[in-house]
């Protein structure tokens, strides 16, 4: 109905590049978070899937048709802005209106779809107010409501979210989630924000350095990242990394060691894995504070968070580990303690970022 | 913080002092005199007799006053609003340009608001000359035969119009561009994705947000071509002046050439009357309907 299609879409100001054949398919009613860092070439893309940004080579398809080389009117589409870009002169209405004035249609037709939009954002009540007199979180619904009344193939999403208080920020994203539910329409939404991804999206891109690193459901992301960028890059606190030593086949399966340490069994096949230059992820929740566990380290510094406790400790050889540790910790900073890590949470990188993960 | 209220105003009255005696001085004392003296049959120099309103009820009856009221209406009417439009358009165009073109183009507009007065005289004076001028090809071409426009009654003020045009609009040129690059980039994208066209762009985005400063250039305009005087003056040179004799030309010949400071004085009364009451006026319709 309307998918999207991006072909090899490259894209370069100049001689500076900053998007390299990136290619993927995102189904009708998908809702896609592109997530990552500043500058990785999220907001370029979306604004290229608009028509605001020309593509250097590449094709773009919606709905079965190619629209790369046509202009943003004629491809279907809406988009939030992260400032929101309401018109300042105009009403609510006249703002939410101005794009079905423009294709001609029957007042009564606008009149009914600007106060279906309204009620359904609740802003009923403002529609005669002018964009300077909204709250934060208002305008951000005026420009959502925008793009809902031109009923678009897809709607894109710039970072909508980033200019809201945090509070106001959890409760847009739990209505957008909604919202999505309701009309099933393609989103695609753009962040930096990893909590925003994991949240919303029934798949995210993970982009970094104008490549896109994994496209995966948040689970997907999260527990088997493709790459060690979306290791550390998605998850908080972020995912432990260690430099392996020595790597050993215990039946088929990876034992990693780590300088002065017990070595650690895991479930990673052996086979496959580079003998040298790997690096050993797990993440805190995999790690536990455990007298009988392999590693020994020092305490940095204890985090109590009620439910948990996040310790921040330093091995021998200097590489840092965050551990968890069960709510009422007794652990103090300066202690030394063992840790034990759960092999089947555990995976290894190449010297490439390339991810192994357990069997 | 605990201030000492009087001795702030102190401070604040001291650092105003020097701008009000100034003012005081050039602005509001020779404003009094000048009211007073229209009251008066005062020569150029030294004081006159009161004599009531009779200045003002020779000016009333005074054919040359009222020729000189209508060309500086006039002449107000072919510039105020052309000058204004076409540094809108001009400022629109620049604005599309980027980075040094923009800044070169922007130069050359701006370069004639330099240049004082004579030599816009000179230069369009030579341009326009009947032996020699360039601007005498068109004008065969068109007409048939050369023509000396600044001796022709009917052509005089559209030409010292069109000249003053080119003079003054890189002013206008700056702060439209001002006003253009004050507008986000985000809303243009915005207007796009609506389905705008152009010239929907221009009637629903551009003009509305550029009203304010389209107002201000509207009223600046107002009150400098209310008070021409330079450019008539020197265009008329050589010909016959009072077909084509301005407010504040006429206020100088009276005063200078005549030696009748009262009448004048009455007659500089009477346009700053007509600049107050038009400036006011015109700045406070065209804000009312830019809130709306």
């Amino acid at each position: 109905m309307s998918d999207i299609v991006l072909k090899e879409v490259s894209k370069s100001f100049g001689a500076v590049s900053v998007l390299d054949k990136v290619s993927m398919h995102i189904a009708s009613g998908e809702f896609i978070v592109f997530l990552g860092p500043s500058g990785c070439g999220k907001s370029t893309l979306l604004r290229m899937i608009a028509g605001l940004e020309q593509v250097t080579s590449g094709e773009i398809y919606l709905a079965g048709e190619r629209v790369d080389q046509l202009p943003p009117n004629e491809r279907g589409v809406a988009m939030v802005f992260q400032n929101y870009a309401l018109y300042p002169h105009m009403t609510v209405r006249d703002n939410m209106s101005f794009g079905l004035q423009n294709v001609r249609t029957p007042k009564d037709e606008i009149t009914r779809r600007v106060e279906d939009a309204a009620r359904m954002l609740e802003i009923s009540q403002l529609l005669d107010r002018k964009p300077a007199q909204l709250s934060g979180g208002q305008r951000q619904r005026v420009a959502i409501g925008r793009a809902i009344v031109r009923n678009p193939k897809a709607f894109l999403l710039d970072e909508p979210l980033s200019n809201l208080d945090a509070g106001l920020r959890v409760r847009t994203r739990l209505e957008l989630a909604q919202l999505h539910n309701r009309i099933k329409a393609t989103m695609i939404f753009v962040t930096h924000d990893q909590t925003e991804a994991m949240t919303l999206a029934t798949r995210i891109v993970v982009m970094n350095n104008k490549k896109i690193e994994q496209i995966g459901t948040p689970m997907e992301v999260y527990s088997r990242p493709a790459t060690r960028f979306v290791a550390a890059f998605v998850g908080s606190p972020a995912m432990n990394f260690i430099p392996v030593e020595s790597v050993t086949d215990r039946e088929g399966r990876a034992a990693f060691s780590f300088a002065g340490q017990q070595p650690v069994a895991t479930t990673v096949p052996f086979a496959g894995l580079p003998s040298t230059g790997l690096t050993f992820g797990i993440r805190a929740e995999a790690a536990h504070i455990d007298p009988n566990g392999s590693i020994e380290a020092t305490v940095d510094v204890v985090e109590r968070l009620g439910e948990r406790t996040l310790v921040y400790t330093r091995l021998a050889d200097g590489a840092s580990l965050v551990a968890e540790d069960k709510g009422i910790s007794s652990v103090q900073a300066g202690d030394t303690v063992r840790i034990a890590l759960d092999g089947h949470a555990a995976m290894a990188f190449d010297e490439a970022g390339k991810a192994y993960h357990a069997a | 913080m605990i201030r000492n209220h009087r001795r702030e105003v102190t401070v604040a009255y001291l650092l105003i002092l020097p701008f009000v005696l100034t003012y005081g001085v050039l602005f509001l004392w020779p404003t009094i005199q000048m009211v007073y003296i229209s009251f008066t049959d005062a020569p150029l120099i030294g004081p006159g007799e009161w004599i009531g309103l009779e200045n003002y009820i020779e000016m009333f009856d005074d054919r040359r006053f009222w020729t000189a009221v209508r060309n500086t209406a006039y002449f107000v009417a072919l510039t105020v609003v052309p000058n204004t439009l076409i540094g809108l358009a001009i400022a629109m165009m620049v604005s599309r340009l980027k980075g040094w073109q923009q800044s070169i183009i922007l130069a050359l507009f701006f370069l004639p608001y330099i240049l004082p007065v004579s030599v816009v005289y000179r230069i369009w004076n030579w341009m326009f000359n009947v032996q020699f001028g360039i601007l005498q090809y068109p004008i065969s071409a068109i007409a048939g035969e050369r023509i000396n426009v600044f001796r022709t009654q009917w052509m005089f003020m559209p030409a010292v119009a069109l000249v003053t045009i080119w003079w003054t609009c890189g002013f206008n040129i700056l702060l439209f561009l001002a006003g253009l690059r004050s507008i986000s980039p985000d809303i243009y994208e915005a207007a796009a994705l609506d389905n705008a066209n152009r010239w929907t762009i221009f009637r629903r985005i551009t003009w509305p947000l550029i009203w304010p400063v389209t107002a201000l250039v509207l009223t600046i305009q107002l009150i400098l071509q209310l008070k021409i005087f330079d450019q008539v003056y020197l265009f008329v040179q050589g010909g016959r002046p009072d077909p084509s004799m301005v407010m504040v030309q006429y206020i100088y010949s009276q005063a200078f050439q005549k030696n009748q400071g009262g009448y004048a004085a009455a007659i500089a009364v009477a346009l700053f009357v007509i600049v107050i009451a038009f400036s006011v006026l015109q700045f406070q319709v065209l804000r009312s309907r830019g809130e709306k």
